[in-house]
């Protein structure tokens, strides 16, 4: 059974109109499910692991990049697909990046359940599924017991899985989500100077595991969740089902 | 400033060692490499190294093929080709199968060339 997850800004009456669409879509499709609307007393985490365990055969997350964000560490591991509708174009890269469009016509991405086995990061007790991000003041990378990197000016620190665009790559760097790689990019005030080009990071590793020590700030997973430092990161492969479309970008 | 190095195309780069980063230990990767900063400790290298002409290398280098343009204080055993620009400061010495020095590079050292970096003996003559 398919169970669809709506996000709680999707209870506004101007999504009405699409939320009606895409529910036909479904219908014509055979893809009826349950739906559960997310609401301020709800928390996402118990809903999605209490229909897990109900038998959910997909979870499908209808709202946006936070929508999905949310869900990732109640699904990670548990061998169920997630499938996801984005709604507005704004903020939903990642089904942009795993090659979804938007509304009913996710749907048909759905139907043809294309499915990929994605790594997740592993920061700490805690997946993520795009990015990792803490201030470089203060923070040294300690890769094995003989190995570390620190940034000798102040910037950022960001750890890709998956590729959102929130910083501007090198244009030969590649970010795949199942390579069993993280990627490190490291972004010095020096080279933010030039934000408009195309080249705003400085320094880019690629590791399985590392730590991250900073005595001060804490580290921030997919933009929304703080974890508070020393941070072990790891790779955690191939813990993540999801649906994706053919122009997926990896 | 990614894309080229000395007019040599790297397709896919696994790490960039930036201008203001300091690497501390044995650091070793399996792609293409491009160091701009620090680098105290040894440095392995699967593919293309390219040490751009502000880097810093305090360390051995072991690499598939490297382009050398910045300063190296060690050793560099290289299994295929070791471009030296005229940029480089090198003081360790050299292991290749080919090596090209341009005008200008300083190199303090030995070099050894040969099939599998071994070294190349003279036949000897019978007078």
């Amino acid at each position: 059974m398919h169970v669809y997850i709506y996000d709680s800004y999707l209870n506004q009456p101007k999504y009405q109109k699409t939320l009606s669409r895409i529910e036909t879509r479904i219908t014509d499709l055979g893809l009826n499910g349950k739906i559960s609307r997310l609401g301020l007393m709800k928390n996402v985490n118990e809903v999605v692991q209490s229909e897990i365990r109900r038998g959910a055969k997909t979870i499908v997350v209808v709202g946006n990049d936070d929508t999905v964000q949310q869900v990732i560490n109640s699904i990670a591991r548990t061998g169920v697909p997630l499938g996801i509708i984005p709604i507005d174009k704004k903020n939903n890269l990642i089904a942009e990046r795993l090659g979804i469009p938007c509304q009913d016509d996710a749907c048909d991405i759905l139907s043809a359940r294309r499915i990929e086995q994605l790594d997740l990061g592993l920061a700490n007790d805690q997946f993520f599924l795009t990015h990792a991000a803490i201030t470089g003041e203060g923070t040294r990378i300690e890769v094995k017991e003989n190995y570390s990197i620190e940034l000798k000016e102040p910037g950022e620190i960001y750890v890709f899985n998956l590729d959102v665009g929130s910083v501007s790559l090198p244009p030969n760097v590649f970010i795949n989500p199942s390579d069993g790689l993280l990627q490190v990019a490291l972004i010095t005030k020096h080279s933010k100077k030039f934000l408009f080009s195309e080249n705003t990071v400085e320094s880019i590793f690629a590791f399985d595991k590392f730590r991250l020590v900073n005595q001060k700030k804490p580290i921030l997973l997919d933009g929304l969740f703080p974890v508070s430092s020393p941070v072990e990161i790891s790779i955690s492969r191939n813990s993540l089902k999801v649906i994706v479309g053919k122009n997926r970008s990896f | 400033m990614f894309n080229k190095q000395d007019g040599h195309d790297i397709k896919e780069i696994e790490t960039i060692v930036g201008p203001s980063v300091k690497i501390k230990g044995d650091f070793n990767g399996h792609g293409n490499i491009i160091v701009e900063g620090i680098v105290e400790g040894s440095l392995k290298c699967g593919n293309m190294l390219s040490v751009k002409n502000k880097a810093k290398i305090m360390a051995d280098i072991e690499a598939k093929d490297a382009i050398i343009g910045g300063e190296v204080e060690g050793n560099i055993k290289i299994s295929g080709y070791l471009e030296i620009t005229s940029t480089a400061k090198i003081i360790g010495d050299i292991e290749a199968t080919k090596i090209s020095i341009a005008e200008g590079a300083l190199f303090n050292g030995k070099c050894t060339m040969g099939l599998g970096g071994k070294p190349v003996h003279a036949p000897e003559t019978h007078d």
